[in-house]
């Protein structure tokens, strides 16, 4: 890639902040409907930076990544290269422009080897593969971050923490100068943590400027240089790492304005419904422990990869825990299917609307009593339409279902309106649980307070609600207590009446009370043994060759051919 | 077993398989019908299964991508008649140019699947289905409910299923068996050396991945579908010179035959993996299963239809339940292994701290 003169070699890597930064993002908005992801989100990167992207689930952060790799357009602003503006348009356009992203499920492809998944995207190695020499290319590739690998082997069954270190090693190769990793650590073991770091910093002592996101608050001020804050779609700082403490970083990443849309009457919960202990899935969740009153609404916060929905399908028998018991008033109930869990009183009303809540092109009737539909039956098992119509209609007034007739196709309706049938679909279930993820997601803010005014009466006819949430306003408005998960761990049950936005998001993060009442200026995690030698490479005294080599590996001296 | 998975990949260890019931099944059936090794068996096996290898070339480069091509039945019998007929109205034609022709219709025929598939994003199997029935009304309707006969065809032509390049005691190597030979290992070398046959792998591999790498995916696709159309235009060609009497039911059914090869063969219906030697033995496998069990039990030609049947269903279930257990079998091994090299390294796992 022949840059104009000022570009900066990747030798220079040591001349870093102030330089010319090699990626930046200017005033960069995007619109998905009526939601505005991203709104005027300005971002500089540095070569040889670190820079890590923090922000709740939505702020905006994904939106972003697939802008700068050219999966999807901004509506306005501008991005530039080495200072000159540029147009990614599609992932092949910033691979050739040296931005490359790698993501928490990795991209391999199983049935190739693993050199070859290594060097399958480049375009400039002709029509004939020399699998001798594309082998010792990987080798030498991966011995630059200090992993061996068995390159000739096919990529399948590679640890998930190998597959991210063949992505690397193919960003490399295609000559990357931006490296987006997005939550790159989230399915990784502590080890494995380590060793990605250690690539990491190979990488930075290569002028490779990264953007890092992570979930891992500890992660984030272990590793970077900067840290940025998205909320709401909204840039809201860029500080050095020295300049900023935990506590300051979540309470930009909160800080959000709570309208409070709908308050709740609480009332004295009464008589326990769902009681769950010790719930246990091998390498999905464990230790999930709470009981539900009726009458009760159980937020559960937490981050994307908080593993919250996969207990509620456990509850609803979709995956069932391995371990762990769960009591119905009072009795042990073993939920193996969707349909048991239907049977027994408990129904689950999913996050993902569109593929799992609703058959679209069927009508708000028939989507209605789809569960129910056995107390549909007449003669010869026949289907009454008329008793079906009338629950439909019953329910189309009773949650204002705007739609012109019940036989309206669900694919016609607003997602506001589409929300409140899949909410009928499980009311007409008769439930004595009801399971609610993401209830208003992507729907207007009058269905919103609709589906909250809905929630408020289920509850106080007697209904004892688990409500999975990452709306934190709303977990804090409806709930009575909050579940907070994080990593597949419960890490806190908080009162209502003890509940912040801070101290939820601070739990979910891994942030212990404590650590919010800190003094500004003293920084908590840098002071770590392997942040000093994080900074000792990135202050380039030191070689890295030194530090980076692995003791198994080949000697890193290029082309042993 | 561990011993063997440490030695061979799943997918090489089920072409041993293979390779291994082949052998049992001649030796099986040398047992049980006379003669059965005699020159005049083996030259009618070996020039029977000709025609299907060619096409399972092609149509393995199209089910590695994860996409199949139904169509190559009526392509082969469309190319066979329209080239015959050509020949019996211009007798003069140079071989070259007949050859060249085949060819060139069926690389007209691939092509117009590549493109419903690859940019008109229409499923394969959809998209073949109808190209399937309308190749075969192009025919009809060219035809005029004719019928090509060897009588009108040129010498040259006739002279070749005859035709050998080596023979041995009686055992012939056949032009035509030489073709098909060819066109296998052209195939591998292909598959194994050029960067378009390993983006094949990649694409039925993984075909968001291979979005998301920039690799020229559907590009690709299309190359498939034409290369396979390519390869049915030559066994068109084949067709003519190995029957003659051509009619307007040419090669019916032939996909359900190459389809069977290419599965019972080891590639993946879901594309990514497989060989071009795997769908030769599949070939092979196929051909004297059927011949022998002619000869043998005197079968009919609807149960030569069922035996397909029942083989592809065996092929694939197998390769779901045993290659699958194979597989993790083998990732397991390679863990352990892992594990173990890093135990016997000390100092690797320390951190940098």
């Amino acid at each position: 890639m022949a840059g104009p003169a000022a570009t900066l070699e990747p030798s220079s890597s040591h001349e870093r902040l102030p330089g010319a930064p090699v990626l930046e993002m200017r005033d960069i908005a995007r619109a998905f409907g009526s939601t505005q992801a991203l709104d005027g989100v300005s971002l500089s990167l540095f070569p040889g930076e670190i820079h890590a992207l923090l922000g709740e689930n939505g702020a905006g952060k994904s939106t972003l990544i697939k802008i700068m790799t050219g999966v999807q357009q901004p509506d306005r602003g501008e991005m530039r290269i080495d200072g000159r503006p540029v147009r990614v348009s599609s992932s092949q356009d910033g691979q050739r422009l040296g931005v490359a992203a790698i993501y928490q499920e990795p991209m391999i492809f199983p049935d190739l080897s693993v050199a070859e998944n290594i060097f399958i995207g480049h375009r400039d190695r002709g029509v004939r593969v020399d699998h001798g020499k594309t082998q010792r290319e990987a080798e030498a590739v991966l011995a630059r971050l200090g992993v061996s690998l068995d390159v000739g082997e096919p990529a399948r069954g590679l640890t998930l923490a190998q597959q991210q270190t063949v992505e690397i090693a193919k960003a490399i190769s295609l000559k990357v100068r931006v490296l987006i990793m997005d939550e790159p650590t989230a399915s990784l073991s502590a080890h494995e943590v380590r060793q990605l770091f250690r690539i990491v910093a190979a990488l930075k002592a290569e002028g490779v400027a990264i953007l890092f996101i992570s979930h891992r608050m500890e992660e984030v001020f272990e590793i970077a240089d900067r840290v940025t804050i998205l909320r709401d779609g909204r840039w809201i700082s860029t500080s050095p790492r020295g300049e900023l403490t935990p506590a300051a970083a979540i309470r930009g990443m909160v800080g959000r304005e709570v309208v409070e849309l709908f308050k709740r009457e609480r009332t004295a919960p009464g008589a326990v419904r769902l009681a769950v202990r010790d719930l246990h899935k091998e390498g999905v969740f464990s230790g999930v422990s709470f009981e539900v009153r009726a009458g009760e609404v159980l937020g559960f916060a937490g981050l994307v990869g908080a593993r919250r929905t996969d207990v509620g399908l456990a509850l609803f028998g979709v995956a069932p825990a391995e371990r762990g018991s769960v009591e119905l008033d009072g009795a042990p109930i073993s939920v193996r299917s969707p349909q048991e869990a239907t049977r027994l009183g408990i129904a689950y009303s999913t996050e993902d609307r569109r593929q799992l809540g609703l058959v679209m092109p069927l009508s708000i009737t028939a989507n209605i009593t789809l569960p129910s539909l056995e107390r549909y039956l007449g003669a010869f098992g026949l289907v009454r339409r008329s008793a079906e119509r009338e629950t439909a209609n019953s329910f189309r007034d009773r949650l204002r279902i705007r739609a012109p007739s019940v036989e309206t196709p669900a694919a016609a309706l607003s997602g506001g309106n589409q929300q409140k049938v899949v909410l009928s679909k499980w009311l007409e279930t008769k439930p004595k649980v009801l399971i609610l993820d993401e209830p208003t997601r992507g729907i207007d803010v009058g269905a919103k307070v609709e589906v909250h005014q809905l929630i408020d009466e289920l509850a106080a006819q007697g209904m004892a609600i688990i409500m999975i949430s990452s709306d934190l306003p709303e977990v804090l408005a409806m709930s009575d207590r909050i579940l907070v998960m994080r990593e597949g761990r419960q890490v806190a049950i908080i009162d209502h009446a003890d509940a912040s936005q801070e101290r939820v998001l601070g739990a979910a993060m891994g942030q212990g009370g404590d650590l919010l009442a800190d003094e500004p200026g003293v920084d908590l995690i840098a002071g770590t043994a392997a942040a000093a030698t994080l900074d000792l490479l990135a202050s380039g005294e030191v070689d890295p060759e030194l530090l980076l080599r692995d003791p198994a590996a080949p000697p890193a001296d290029g082309d042993r051919a | 077993m561990d011993a063997l998975l440490r030695r061979f990949r799943p997918e090489q260890l089920r072409e041993l398989i293979l390779l291994l019931v082949i052998v049992g099944m001649v030796v099986f059936f040398a047992t049980q019908i006379d003669q059965y090794l005699a020159a005049r068996p083996v030259n009618r096996i070996t020039t029977g299964l000709a025609i299907t290898a060619v096409v399972a070339v092609g149509q393995v480069l199209v089910v590695l991508t994860r996409n199949i091509d139904l169509s190559v039945g009526s392509s082969v019998g469309l190319v066979a008649y329209v080239v015959g007929t050509l020949l019996t109205r211009w007798t003069e034609m140079p071989p070259l140019v007949a050859v060249g022709l085949s060819v060139g219709i069926g690389v007209l025929l691939g092509a117009i699947n590549g493109l419903l598939v690859a940019y008109g994003r229409v499923p394969s199997i959809i998209a073949t289905l109808g190209t399937l029935a309308l190749y075969r009304v192009v025919l009809v309707e060219f035809s005029g409910a004719k019928t090509v006969t060897t009588a009108d065809l040129p010498d040259w032509l006739n002279d070749i299923p005859s035709a050998n390049v080596a023979s041995f005691e009686g055992y012939d190597l056949r032009v035509m068996v030489a073709v098909a030979l060819v066109a296998v290992i052209i195939g591998q070398l292909m598959l194994r050396y050029l960067s378009f046959g390993r983006r094949l792998y990649a694409i039925g591999s993984n075909p968001d991945a291979a979005r998301v790498s920039g690799l020229p995916a559907r590009r690709d696709v299309f190359l498939a579908f034409t290369l396979c159309g390519a390869l049915a235009g030559l066994a068109g060609f084949m067709f003519l010179v190995r029957f003659g009497n051509i009619t307007v039911t040419a090669a019916q059914g032939l996909e359900l035959q190459v389809v069977a090869a290419v599965v019972v063969g080891g590639v993946a219906i879901a594309g990514g993996s497989g060989s071009m030697v795997g769908a030769f033995m599949g070939v092979l496998l196929i051909e004297i299963l059927q011949q022998s069990l002619l000869r043998w039990a005197e079968i009919s030609e609807f149960v030569k239809d069922a035996i397909l049947g029942l083989l592809i269903l065996l092929a694939v279930a197998t390769d779901t339940v045993v290659l699958g257990r194979l597989r993790e079998r083998w990732v397991r091994i390679r863990r352990r292994d892992q594990e173990e090299r890093l135990a016997a390294a000390p100092g690797e796992a320390a951190d940098v701290r």
